[in-house]
C-alpha cells in the first residue's frame, strides 16, 4: 500500500522563531522553506499528489496556492527540482491528477486532455490522472433512468471518454509518466462498470475518484463490486480518503495505494483530534494570537475588551505551557490560564477536560519524530500556521508509522 | 532630572520636568519637555474608542498595532544607535500646571518661556490619570515593552478639559497623507540603517530599478521608468519592481542573491540590460510609448516579460556565461508571432480573444499573458 500526499504548498519557515514568532526577513518563500519530507529523517509517504486546479488556481480566480512566479518556476524546472523529491532521506514519487473538486459545479472539466498531459509530461510526473469529472451524490438504489435524469450518467460518461482520448495521446506523443484512467459512479454497479471500460481502453493503472465524501461502508462495497472485474496485476488507486483507519480495510478490497490530506488537516482543522499518537488522538492547547483571531480582533477594535488584557492573559497561557515543559508548573496552573484566555477569544466551549488529557500524557515526549523531539509542547500549541503545519507534519508521520505497521503484521514477508 | 515631591498627604507625588511654554496665539500654549519613556505610563494613557450603554462615545484611539508595535521595539533593543524624533503629543487636563523659571532671560523671544511642568502622579485606576496620548501610542507601547532601562522622549504637550478638543486634534495628526510609493522607492538605494522590514527587502530591487532607469551607457530603459525625479517615463515603477521581485524570487535572478553576502548586483543588472535590449531590438515599434499605445510598456507586458527572461534564462543556461542579447533575441522571436502589444487581438489558452487595448493591469489579465507566452516558448519543447 502506497500513501501519497495532497500538495497545497505546506511548508515550514526553520528561521521561524517561536518566542519572537518572527520570520527572516529575508527569507524566500518556498526556496527557504521545508516539506514535510525534507524535515522528517524518514518521509512520512512515499509520494506528492499535486493538483492542477491547486497550481493553477482556481478558475477564473486570481487567489491560488501558488503564486504565478512560482508556478512558472514549478513548470520550468519540473517537479522533482521543484519539491526537491531527492532532497530527503527516501527519493519520492509524483502523481498529478486535475483536482476535479475544485470544478465540480461546472458542466465540463475545464481544461482539454492535450493541456493536461502537457502539465503531467513538462513537470516530469511519474503518474498521470486522465481528465474526470466528479459524481458527488451516491446512491446504489438508482435506477438507470434516474441516473440519466440526473446527470450522473453523462458525467461518467464524460470521464469515460476523456480517458479514451487521455489514453491514446498519451499513447501518440510518448509520454514519460504512467497514466492513469478515473473511475466515477454512484453505486458498486457503475463503479464496476467504468472499471471494466477502462481496462478495455487498456489501462492497467486505475483511479476510483468522488468517494471523498463517502462513508466507508459504501466504499468497502463499491471496492467489493470493482474486485471480481480486475485483471491480474492491476493497479488501484483510491482518490481522497478521509478515514484513515480503514485504510487496512481498503488494502484488502485491492487498492494499491491512496492519497489523503486528513492527518495533516487535522491538526488545524479539527474540533478534538488534532494530535496524533499510535494508540490514540489529543486536542492541541488553543492559544491563538491576539491580533491574529479575527473575532478577537474585532471585539478589540470595538472597545468591548481591553488589548492589554487580552494580550496579557495570552502570554500567561505562553509562558505557563512553556513553564510546565521544564517541569516548573502543574497541570492545573495550566488549564487554569488556558481557560482564563479562552474566556476571552472564545467564550463558549470549555476544554479544560481534554486539555488536562493532552498535558497529563505529555505525548509529544514519547514521540521520536524530529519535530516533536526539537520543539517540544510548542508542537502541541494550536496557534499559527508554524505550530499547525508542523503539527500536521507529525500527524503524517504518526499516520504512515501506523499503515506501515499494520501491513507488517498482515504481511509477515 | 526628575524630582518628586511629597505632599502633606502623602499620597499623591508629582513630577516635576525642566520645560518650555510656547505662546501660539489666542490663548493657547504648548509646554515641551524630555520624559523617560518608560514613565509615560504613569502620566497618561490612552482613551480607547468604545461605546457604553447608551451608545454614548467615549474615547478615540485605536488599539495598537501589535506589529508595528513589536517593529519598533526590535529597533529600540537591538539597533546600535536608535533615534525616535518625533514627539509624544498628551492631552494633560488642569491639574498639571507650568510654573516659570525666576528671572527674564535677556533679548528672549515674548512667546517662549522655560520653567518646570509640575504632574501629579495618581495611584489608581488608569483613566485617573492626568493625560491622554493623542499621537505616539505605539511607540510608548514599544518602550513600555522594550528591554532597555529607559529611553526618554521628547513631549509636547497641551491642556485642555474637553475631550472634543483631544479629539479634533487626535484627527488632525493622524489625517495626513502617506508617503507616496515611488517617492519611497526612490529613496530606498540611499536609505541606510533601521527601515521597517517590507522596505527592507524592497531595497535590493529599488536598487536594480535606479540602474536601469539612471545607467546611460549601458541601460537600455535609460530614463524610461517613470518615478518622482523621472516623471517622463511611460513604464511605472511598481510594475519593474514587481517584474525585479518576481525573478529575485523564482527566476533568473535568485542564483545572484548570494544571502551570504552582498547580492551579486553587477551580474544581475548585466543580464537584465542583455535581456531589455534584445525586448527592445525583437518589438521596436511597441518600445518606449505610453502605455495607452503600446502595452509592452505597461504592467502585463513588463510582468509577462520577466517570466519569459525567466524560463529563456532556464533553458540556454550553461552554467558558464550570462545569456546574450543575441540569444535572447533568438527565443523571443519564437513568441513574437503571439504578441499584439499596439494592434491586433490576442487569443488565449483559455480561448478568449481580446482587443491588444482591452488588456488591463489586472492579475487576471497579466496572468493570461504571462500563460500565453510561457505556453508558446515551452510547448514546442515538449512536443
Amino acid at each position: 500500500m502506497r500513501f501519497f500526499f495532497p500538495d497545497s504548498q505546506d511548508q515550514v519557515d526553520p528561521t521561524f522563531d517561536f518566542v519572537t514568532e518572527e520570520h527572516d526577513p529575508f527569507r524566500v518563500r518556498q526556496r527557504d522553506d521545508l516539506y514535510a519530507h525534507e524535515v522528517l529523517t524518514g518521509a512520512p509517504f512515499d509520494g506528492l499528489l499535486v493538483s492542477k486546479a491547486i497550481v493553477d488556481g482556481q478558475v477564473g480566480s486570481s487567489a491560488g496556492k501558488y503564486t504565478v512566479a512560482q508556478r512558472h518556476r514549478l513548470y520550468r524546472e519540473g517537479a522533482r527540482r521543484f519539491f526537491r523529491l531527492d532532497h530527503g532521506n527516501t527519493p519520492l514519487k509524483i502523481m498529478g491528477d486535475c483536482g476535479a473538486f475544485s470544478y465540480v459545479s461546472e458542466v465540463e472539466p475545464p481544461y482539454t486532455v492535450n493541456e493536461v498531459i502537457d502539465f503531467y509530461h513538462g513537470c516530469g510526473f511519474d503518474y498521470g490522472i486522465s481528465v474526470d469529472h466528479v459524481i458527488f451524490q451516491y446512491d446504489p438504489a438508482a435506477s438507470s433512468d434516474e441516473a440519466e435524469q440526473k446527470g450522473w450518467a453523462k458525467r461518467q460518461r464524460i470521464t469515460l471518454e476523456l480517458a479514451e482520448k487521455f489514453r491514446d495521446r498519451c499513447d501518440a506523443r510518448g509520454v514519460t509518466f504512467t497514466p492513469y484512467g478515473v473511475a466515477q459512479g454512484w453505486s458498486p454497479e457503475s463503479y464496476a462498470a467504468a472499471v471494466e471500460k477502462l481496462q478495455d481502453f487498456g489501462y492497467r493503472h486505475i483511479a476510483l475518484g468522488g468517494m471523498v465524501p463517502l462513508k466507508s461502508r459504501d466504499i468497502l462495497a463499491c471496492l467489493a463490486a470493482v474486485k471480481p472485474v480486475l485483471k491480474d496485476g492491476m493497479e488501484v488507486h483510491l482518490l481522497g480518503v478521509s478515514r484513515c483507519d480503514d485504510v487496512p480495510r481498503f488494502t484488502e478490497g485491492g487498492v494499491t495505494s491512496f492519497d489523503s490530506t486528513s492527518p495533516f488537516r487535522q491538526a488545524f482543522k479539527d474540533d478534538r483530534d488534532n494530535f496524533y499518537t499510535p494508540s490514540r488522538t489529543y486536542v492541541a492547547l488553543r492559544v491563538p494570537q491576539v491580533d491574529g483571531n479575527a473575532k478577537l480582533k474585532a471585539r478589540i477594535r470595538s472597545g468591548e475588551i481591553g488589548q492589554g488584557k487580552a494580550i496579557e492573559l495570552e502570554r500567561k497561557a505562553l509562558d505557563q505551557l512553556r513553564r510546565f515543559d521544564k517541569d516548573d508548573t502543574d497541570v492545573e496552573a495550566v488549564v487554569e490560564a488556558l481557560r482564563e484566555y479562552s474566556d476571552l477569544w472564545d467564550g463558549k466551549s470549555d476544554r479544560s477536560s481534554q486539555y488536562r488529557e493532552t498535558l497529563t500524557d505529555r505525548p509529544w515526549r514519547d514521540c521520536s519524530c524530529d519535530l516533536c523531539r526539537k520543539h517540544g509542547i510548542e508542537i502541541a500549541i494550536f496557534r499559527g500556521s508554524e505550530r499547525n503545519k508542523r503539527r500536521g507534519f507529525h500527524n503524517l508521520y504518526v499516520f504512515e508509522q501506523q499503515v506501515r505497521a499494520r501491513q507488517a503484521r498482515k504481511d509477515p514477508a | 532630572m526628575t524630582e518628586t515631591s511629597e505632599r502633606d498627604t502623602g499620597r499623591v507625588n508629582e513630577l516635576r520636568l525642566p520645560a518650555l511654554k510656547i505662546d501660539q496665539g489666542r490663548g493657547r500654549s504648548l509646554f515641551t519637555f524630555a520624559v523617560d519613556g518608560k514613565l509615560v505610563p504613569e502620566i497618561a494613557t490612552v482613551s480607547r474608542i468604545r461605546r457604553d450603554r447608551n451608545t454614548e462615545l467615549h474615547g478615540y484611539q485605536r488599539p495598537e498595532v501589535l506589529s508595528h508595535v513589536a517593529a519598533i521595539r526590535r529597533y529600540i533593543e537591538t539597533d546600535a544607535s536608535p533615534l525616535l524624533p518625533n514627539a509624544i503629543v498628551i492631552a494633560f487636563d488642569e491639574r498639571v500646571r507650568f510654573e516659570s523659571a525666576p528671572g527674564d532671560v535677556p533679548e528672549a523671544p515674548g512667546y517662549v518661556r522655560a520653567g518646570t511642568l509640575v504632574i501629579p502622579l495618581i495611584d489608581g485606576p488608569e483613566h485617573e490619570r492626568p493625560g491622554f496620548i493623542v499621537d505616539g501610542q505605539q511607540r510608548c507601547a514599544a518602550i513600555r515593552d522594550a528591554r532597555v532601562d529607559r529611553f526618554p522622549v521628547s513631549v509636547n504637550a497641551f491642556i485642555t478639559s474637553e475631550t472634543s478638543d483631544q479629539r479634533s486634534q487626535f484627527i488632525l495628526v493622524n489625517s495626513t497623507k502617506a508617503l507616496p510609493k515611488g517617492l519611497i522607492h526612490e529613496l530606498l538605494p540611499g536609505a541606510s540603517g533601521a527601515l521597517p522590514t517590507p522596505l527592507r527587502v524592497r531595497q535590493l530591487p529599488a536598487t536594480l530599478l535606479e540602474r536601469l532607469n539612471f545607467d546611460s551607457l549601458r541601460s537600455p530603459l535609460h530614463r524610461m521608468i517613470q518615478t518622482p525625479t523621472n516623471p517622463g517615463g511611460y513604464i511605472k515603477d511598481n510594475s519593474m519592481l514587481r517584474m525585479l521581485e518576481n525573478s529575485l524570487s523564482d527566476g533568473a535572478l535568485y542564483r545572484y542573491r548570494n544571502d551570504n553576502g552582498l547580492p551579486r548586483t553587477g551580474e544581475m543588472l548585466s543580464l537584465l540590460y542583455n535581456f531589455w535590449a534584445a525586448v527592445q531590438e525583437v518589438f521596436p515599434d511597441a518600445w518606449n510609448k505610453p502605455s495607452r499605445k503600446s502595452r509592452l510598456m505597461h504592467g502585463a507586458g513588463i510582468i509577462s516579460m520577466g517570466y519569459l527572461m525567466d524560463a529563456i534564462s532556464h533553458v540556454r543556461d550553461n552554467g558558464q556565461e550570462l545569456v546574450s542579447t543575441e540569444e535572447f533575441v533568438a527565443d523571443l522571436k519564437t513568441v513574437a508571432e503571439d504578441c499584439h502589444w499596439t494592434e491586433g487581438e490576442w487569443t488565449f489558452l483559455d480561448g478568449a480573444v481580446r482587443k491588444w487595448n482591452d488588456i488591463q493591469n489586472t492579475p487576471r489579465d497579466i496572468q493570461r499573458v504571462a500563460d500565453l507566452l510561457q505556453n508558446r516558448y515551452r510547448v514546442p519543447q515538449l512536443r
